[in-house]
């Protein structure tokens, strides 16, 4: 996907003033958030099973690449190939490649988030293989040229009017808006496809290194079918997702679900380990697994590595203020919301993105709703660290910042120069006690007016009560 | 007991009656209350920029100001948050000073945590007549698990708190993010707005500064002059 | 250098580790944590008092309805009478297991094969059932093609009373006791195929199944 990260302010701005989107996103709001508290509630102890899962990742992380190498010798044991791409570019061309050498035409997807990452669906389709989303979500984007703005639930923008007009131009059948009823023409369009497909391709939401196991958690049975159906298997899948054990499995899949949609498993955990075997009615023939870095390994070893525990539930943008008022696009790339603030300036250049990490008040609500306790607003700092360290914020902030540092510090000139400010600012609020408008300041005055200081500060009349007493 | 009074520097500035409020409470509750004159900031805004030199400059600052009290209270969950969850866990971690940073947090409080757990007042001296609804602030919520006691507190000045939806949503304010990113903000706060106004109270009440100005400038530019945004220090005060 | 090469090194070096490639040391490590694996926290609901209230209870909350029968020779019997009160056709393809029973005087078409396009019901068996969440798993095996239960409208699935478990680390447990290892595909089915994509509206029946229907045989 093109990095549009650049420009997150101005699209922030259009997707505010876009009344359809604030519709759509205020109808989508409630419904994650609240469906995941009632099933942490009912859990019980979701608080150790939390801490267990983070330490569970980190240990993970912490033998990566001895896990990795697991990994592949099992995998490859159990007939499948494994592939190494070190960047976006590489990963595409080991899949066309596969496409090409097996002369593959057509290619059913399961939602895969790292595929949209390396722009997988282009490359194929520049090289002559049409490509087909299954995911529902993800196939009403397919019609409608648009990338995900969700990383659970890709069209979380649209409603369902959009959608009806996307199928009555795609399938050319009566336009119907029932929900039920859209969903059953989509299964329909789509059935001919995963019967006809040549290759599969999906993600996994984990790799299971005891086994070589690669794996899914979906609802929508699509992931099976791609899985299953086609001659060829390929998963594209990051270097980070690998797990040591099936245990470790069942542990963050009791987190998974419940953190994304509140429920307590999803209808399908599919676990594909190597090829059809002799006699078997069904299964894949050739089952290639594509190992992506792509930035990733740029957070190993760094204070930032705690974002590789990530295990993509997108409970941190359901929960986030500024997401469920901007939408996934605004962000200007795949990962949307607070795991994409820390994501995105990492994978695609801090200096392509230096507005994400600042899109965030530090509420901290994303902290609390994180599965794996992955300390998102901690994360968010440091890369404003790095901004500030290496001037990569506007001059004005860095001199207001030091300015204001080195006044603080100085507690008699401070008291002198906060004594005027509180007298001028008591003046400009005139008589209704509210400035409303100041230069400088009118990214809060435009759409606020600013109280008024009371004139005097706390140190004058405190001081002066002392001298009385 | 020898407390010291952290003002913030938005209270300082903006609206000195919060801290004399504070101060109200803290003596009347038999406090000796003291108010070192060369405080400043706790060094969240820096913090927060990514300016860490800077905030770990006035954390060392704020240590020596207040090293000999007994206890150390302010008036808001944001400042507090940084002292108790930031200084001696991320600014000193690797510190030779880390310890001292770890005393510090323990005996700082936010006040209504202050009131409510550590001198367990049984009444207040303010009267508050009519309906109040509560703004949750997230620093104080989330790092200090506030909640019960503003509202305690409240219902001891026989204000009914009337519960708006989304209490816990961020109202937008952020520090710098208000001014960087205005227009998400006043979205943001816009819906806080929405909220509150929704219960019918006269009052909007919190426990931070920001987060009133933010929600008070926004009332205000909507043509609400009637609602009143108040520290809950001034409402359980009586300076309300 | 291979990608795998300066993945591996990159890795390495970032967390301060000599060489390109794991050490012995290193893989010895993690073979150990792999061959004991550990159980992390479960609800207190995965281990209830009586496993079939709870199994029966969480396939009520993810739609799966269920009957139970007295004996293996019951099941026709039992096809037959819910694909009547579901108004379907009383015609299935089965995995082979279910080959010998009577069919003919339940009065349904039985068929022995992988499911087709087609194919309105499928007919199989499960490995084991999982309490805590109301899952059956399906292993792959040339007598236990998949297809069966993804492809058609309605899939029945027999589950064993002996083989209900409490949690899916039992049945982890249970295959590599059973089994050794994995087969191809391990497929854990939770009720029928659902979406919520558009919306957020849940709808059943999105790919895959629309009616799960579970038998629970002795």
């Amino acid at each position: 996907m093109q990095v549009q990260s650049m420009f997150f302010k101005r699209r922030a701005s259009e997707k505010l003033a876009d009344g359809l989107l604030q519709a759509n996103m205020r109808k989508a709001k409630g419904k994650f958030v609240d469906a995941r508290a009632k099933a942490v509630l009912e859990f019980g102890n979701w608080e150790p099973l939390r801490d267990y899962a983070a330490k569970l990742r980190d240990a993970a992380l912490a033998d990566l690449d001895a896990y990795l190498v697991e990994f592949e010798r099992n995998a490859t044991r159990r007939g499948s190939v494994v592939h190494w791409a070190e960047t976006a570019e590489e990963a595409c061309a080991i899949i066309v490649k596969i496409a090409q050498d097996n002369g593959v035409r057509k290619v059913t997807k399961s939602k895969s988030m790292v595929s949209e990452e390396v722009n997988l669906n282009e490359r194929l389709e520049a090289a002559g293989v049409q490509v087909v989303e299954t995911d529902l979500g993800e196939y009403i984007l397919q019609l409608a040229h648009e990338p995900p703005s969700h990383i659970v639930a890709p069209a979380i923008h649209k409603s369902k009017e959009q959608v009806a007009d996307l199928f009555t131009e795609a399938h050319g059948k009566p336009r119907i808006t029932q929900i039920d009823a859209l969903t059953r023409e989509a299964r329909e369009q789509l059935r001919e496809h995963f019967l006809s497909a040549d290759m599969g391709i999906s993600g996994s939401n984990f790799l299971v290194a005891e086994t070589g196991t690669t794996l899914t958690v979906t609802n929508e049975g699509n992931a099976d079918l791609v899985t299953t159906i086609p001659r060829i298997h390929c998963v594209i899948a990051g270097i980070e997702k690998v797990i040591p054990t099936l245990e470790d499995f069942a542990c963050l899949v009791r987190l998974l679900p419940r953190s994304a949609i509140g429920q307590s498993i999803t209808n399908y955990l599919t676990l594909t380990t190597g090829v059809k075997g002799p006699g078997d009615a069904d299964g894949p023939e050739q089952m290639h697994i594509v190992l992506v870095d792509a930035g990733r390994t740029k957070f190993v070893g760094t204070d930032l590595q705690e974002m590789l525990r990530c295990i993509r539930c997108g409970a941190c943008m359901n929960h986030c203020p500024v997401y469920q008022n901007i939408g996934g696009h605004a962000y200007g790339w795949v990962y949307p919301g607070p795991m994409g603030s820390v994501l995105t300036p990492v994978y695609v250049g801090i200096e392509n993105a230096g507005d994400l990490p600042n899109a965030a008040t530090f509420c901290g609500e994303c902290a609390v709703a994180c599965p794996v306790k992955i300390p998102l607003p901690d994360l968010m700092r440091k890369l404003r660290e790095r901004q500030f360290d290496g001037h990569l914020r506007p001059w004005s902030e860095r001199v207001g910042l030091h300015a204001w540092g080195w006044l603080a510090m100085r507690p008699g000139l401070y008291a002198f120069a906060t004594g005027w400010a509180a007298r001028i600012g008591s003046w400009l609020g005139g008589r209704d006690g509210l400035i409303h408008s100041l230069p400088g300041l009118d990214g809060w005055t435009k759409g606020r007016d600013m109280p008024a200081p009371s004139g005097r500060t706390f140190r004058d009349l405190y001081r002066e009560r002392q001298g009385k007493r | 007991m020898k407390v010291g009074l952290f003002v913030t520097c938005l209270v300082d500035v903006a609206r000195p009656g919060i801290g004399f409020a504070a101060l109200k409470l803290l003596e009347s509750a038999g406090c000796e209350v003291v108010v070192p004159a060369t405080q400043t900031c706790c060094g969240q805004p820096g913090y927060n920029s990514g300016a860490r030199e800077i905030s770990r400059t006035l954390a060392r600052k704020v240590l020596a100001e207040f090293k000999d009290c007994d206890y150390v209270v302010a008036p808001s969950g944001s400042c507090s948050g940084q002292v108790k969850a930031s200084y001696a866990q991320d600014l000193f971690k690797d510190d030779p000073d880390r310890a001292e940073f770890e005393k510090l947090a323990a005996k700082w409080y936010e006040l209504s945590d202050f009131l409510v757990n550590v001198l367990q007042v049984q009444s207040v001296p303010g009267r508050f007549e009519g309906t109040v609804t509560y703004h949750d602030s997230c620093s104080g919520l989330r790092e200090l698990g506030v909640k019960m006691q503003p509202r305690f507190l409240l219902s001891m000045a026989g204000a009914s708190v009337a519960e708006m939806a989304e209490a816990e949503k961020c109202c937008g304010f952020g520090g710098t993010f208000s001014i960087k990113l205005g227009e998400i903000s006043t979205r943001m706060c816009e819906n806080k707005c929405a909220s509150a106004r929704a219960t019918g109270a006269k009052a909007i009440v919190g426990g931070d500064l920001g987060c009133l100005l933010n929600i008070e400038g926004r009332l205000r530019r909507e043509g609400d002059h009637e609602t009143k945004v108040l520290h809950f220090a001034q409402v359980i005060a009586g300076d309300g | 250098m291979s990608a795998r090469e300066n993945i591996l090194a990159r890795i390495r070096g970032a967390q301060g580790k000599p060489g390109g490639e794991p050490t012995a040391a290193d893989l010895g490590r993690v073979r150990a944590v792999m061959a004991n694996p550990v159980n992390g926290p479960q609800p207190a609901f995965a281990h209830p008092p009586d496993l079939l209230v709870q199994f029966l209870k969480e396939c009520d909350r993810v739609g799966t309805t269920h009957a139970q029968v007295a004996s293996e020779a019951d099941i026709p019997r039992e096809v037959a009478r819910y694909l009547a009160a579901a108004g379907l056709e009383a015609r299935i393809v089965a995995w082979p297991a279910f080959a010998h029973l009577d069919w003919a005087s339940a009065g349904v078409t039985f068929e022995s094969r992988p499911a087709r396009r087609d194919d309105r019901t499928g007919l199989t068996g499960c490995t084991c059932a999982v309490a805590e969440t109301g899952t059956t798993l399906l292993l792959s095996s040339p007598d236990q093609p998949k297809v069966t239960a993804l492809l058609p409208e309605t899939h029945v699935c027999v589950v064993r009373k002996s083989r209900l478990l409490g949690t899916l680390e039992e049945a982890f447990a249970l295959v590599r006791r059973e089994q050794g290892e994995l087969p191809r595909s391990a497929f854990f089915v939770s009720g029928p195929s659902r979406t919520a994509d558009i919306e957020q509206t849940m709808v059943i029946g999105a790919h895959g199944p629309y009616r799960v229907h579970v038998i629970i045989a002795p």
